[in-house]
This record gives structure tokens, C-alpha cells and sequence, in this order.
């Protein structure tokens, strides 16, 4: 870890006391029902990845609900994989000087995180019999040739964005009354964490960027298109063909070419990223014409 | 290999990465940049359609994407590699 990076000043006072103050013990307070059945969908229908498009109209009913549970199990696993790289680089930074002024929140953060695996970890294994596997890291996962607050800032840029994504996810599920009453708290309680955390990961992306513009500006550009490769991959990875392999749909490879291509879902992608992009575009870290 | 099928993997390697130049079937993949991490999801199921073979991504060993020849001999059954 670098220790070029200067020390981040941070007023954490308020998140830190909402943390507390809305603590609650995760394996505990769900209700698991042994099965969920397999009449009602398990993931807002509006979310699938074939939502808006002719493919989606082609399935039975028993095919659009079977994609529904498989797709739901894809998110919950993603967000597993998500959470358990998130987690493994803000414990290695706990305690050092430059995030000494966050550590009080990031122990919140960190217990936080590893309650939230647990319990998406769960559902899929309770009720999709597996966890959908990680696609291995190949290679480094760093941007070579920019400096260390660069470095830094890429690293929680990641997980902001993973954040942010899944909580357009999130809020959606939460209210919808069509899914089982565990996937909606699951995806509230999730809501709920993520609005904390996404704050904080705002204000130390922003603190990590002052010192980027400080140190190197020549690094704001290969920062940009890296975070617009990085949001692109992330709204991919939600159009896996082991799903639609296990929902019975045909020629997976096929269909997710097709869907990764059509207009509908580019505009579900600008729906998803909107926020996110809205944020980078402020803090100068805007590519033009990018799409997803 | 099929030149079609190489054609295909050297195609979607510079797209991604139209800096790396010239390709040998030795040469390392990885070290090279070829493939990062984030193109690595795309390039798994470049493999799939080309192998015509589901891959299990917790069965992957990364040597076996380390060059041309070694993704021939794993994925698409070795017909360089002779």
C-alpha cells in the first residue's frame, strides 16, 4: 500500500452515530421460510436482464419466473464476490496513517460488509443451492503507470460504483410486493447499509481525487477511461450464461450477445449508471459518448 | 488451431488492446497485457463459443490462458500445439 498518499481528513461524526444507531443483528432479524415456492418471480421483473426486449415476451411463464430465481441468485452472488474483494483492500488499509481518520467508520463498514455476504451468501444457498462462482482475477487489477493517490483512488472508486450499482437494485426490490417478503428485506436492509456507505465513499473519493488533481492532472484522464471500462464490465457481469443456461433458455452465448446489443438495454444500462456517471461527470471524470 | 479461430482470439485481443502489437503462440499473454482483468469475463466466453465447451470458472487454472499455444491445448484440442 502506498504511503505516498497524504493522511484523508474526513467528518465521519454523523455516519459513524447512524451506524450505531441503526445496528441490527443480522442472523436474527430474517424470517427464512424453508422454501420460497416457485410462483411469484424472485427479482423485480422490470430488472431481468431481458426486461424491455422481444426475448423476454418469447418465454412461458414458467421460463420468465425460472429466470427471475436464477437471476436473482446471479445478483445476491455478485454481490457476495463484490463484497468479499470490497472487504479484503479496506482491511489492509484500516489502521494505516492515511485512513487513520476514517478507521472508527470503516470498522463499521467492515462488520457491516461481512454481515451483508452473510446473508446474501444465504439466500443462495438456501434457496438456489449454490453460489454462482467468481470469474478468477487475471493479471494485475490496478491501472499501471499513474501515481499512488491514483492507485488509491481507482480502489475505492471500485467500490463505489459496486455499491452504487447494486443499490439501484436495491431500492427498487425493497418495495416490491410481488417478490417473497425475504427478498424484498434482504435488498432493504441492504438499502439502508449502502446509502451510509456510498456517502462515505463519496466523500473519500473526492478527498483521494483533490490529491490526484495536487499531484498528477495528467492522471485524470487515464482515470476517467478507466472508470468507464470499470462501470461497463460491472452492468456486464449481470448477463451471465450460466443463468440463462439454468433457466433452459437456448444458445446463452447468442442471447447474451443479443441482449448486450439492444437499444432497450442500453437504456436500462443509462438508467442503472445514471447516477454514478452524473457524480464522475461533477468531479471531472466524464468520458464522452460513453455507453454501456 | 483453426486460423479462423485464432483470427477470432487475436481480433478480440486488439480491440481491447490494439497496443500490444504482434502475437506468437509462446508468447505470455498476461505479461503482455493481452488480456486484464476486466476483459478476462469476455474472453472466457470468446473460449466457450470457440470450444463449442462450457467453462467452469472455478476450475480455471490461469497457465492454461498464459499463451496462445497453452489456450489451444486446454480449450480447442491442440491442433497448433503440433
Amino acid at each position: 500500500m502506498p504511503t505516498t498518499v497524504k493522511p484523508v481528513k474526513l467528518d465521519l461524526a454523523r455516519l459513524e452515530a447512524m451506524a450505531e444507531s441503526d445496528y441490527y443483528n443480522p442472523y436474527t432479524i430474517f424470517d427464512w421460510p424453508e422454501s420460497l415456492g416457485t410462483d411469484r418471480p424472485w427479482m423485480s421483473e422490470d430488472l431481468v436482464t431481458l426486461a424491455g426486449t422481444e426475448e423476454w415476451g418469447k418465454l412461458t411463464r414458467e421460463q420468465q419466473l425460472a429466470l427471475t430465481r436464477f437471476e436473482a441468485v446471479n445478483f445476491f452472488s455478485l454481490n457476495v464476490h463484490g463484497i468479499r474483494e470490497l472487504l479484503s483492500e479496506v482491511v489492509l488499509r484500516i489502521h494505516t496513517k492515511t485512513y487513520a481518520d476514517a478507521s472508527e467508520f470503516l470498522h463499521h463498514f467492515i462488520g457491516e460488509e461481512n454481515e451483508h455476504m452473510w446473508f446474501f451468501g444465504t439466500f443462495c444457498l438456501k434457496y438456489g443451492g449454490k453460489v454462482y462462482p467468481a470469474v478468477p482475477q487475471v493479471g494485475p487489477g490496478r491501472i499501471e503507470g499513474v501515481g499512488d493517490a491514483a492507485t488509491e483512488l481507482v480502489i475505492f472508486a471500485r467500490i463505489l460504483i459496486f455499491e452504487e450499482l447494486v443499490d439501484y437494485f436495491n431500492a427498487r426490490m425493497a418495495t416490491d410486493d410481488s417478490l417473497p417478503p425475504i427478498a424484498q428485506e434482504i435488498n432493504r436492509v441492504h438499502h439502508q447499509d449502502e446509502s451510509r456507505h456510498v456517502a462515505f465513499g463519496r466523500h473519500l473519493f473526492t478527498q483521494l481525487l483533490d490529491q490526484v488533481k495536487e499531484t498528477r492532472p495528467e492522471d485524470i484522464p487515464v482515470l476517467a477511461n478507466y472508470l468507464e471500462t470499470y462501470l461497463e464490465y460491472s452492468v456486464r457481469s449481470l448477463y451471465n450464461p450460466a443463468v440463462y443456461r439454468d433457466a433452459g433458455l437456448d444458445q446463452p452465448l447468442e442471447l447474451r450477445r443479443r441482449l448486450l446489443e439492444h437499444p432497450a438495454r442500453h437504456a436500462a444500462h443509462t438508467a442503472i449508471l445514471n447516477r454514478t456517471r452524473k457524480f464522475l461527470a461533477r468531479n471531472g471524470l466524464q468520458v464522452q459518448g460513453a455507453s454501456a | 488451431m483453426s486460423d479462423d479461430k485464432l483470427t477470432k482470439i487475436l481480433t478480440f485481443i486488439h480491440q481491447r488492446n490494439p497496443e500490444v502489437g504482434e502475437l506468437n503462440l509462446d508468447d505470455d499473454l498476461i505479461d503482455r497485457r493481452a488480456v486484464d482483468s476486466l476483459a478476462f469475463v469476455e474472453f472466457l466466453y470468446l473460449l466457450e463459443e470457440l470450444s463449442g465447451e462450457t467453462i467452469d470458472p472455478e476450475e480455471i487454472d490461469v497457465e492454461d490462458f498464459r499463451t496462445l499455444r497453452a489456450i489451444d491445448k486446454r480449450f480447442l484440442h491442440g491442433a497448433a500445439a503440433h
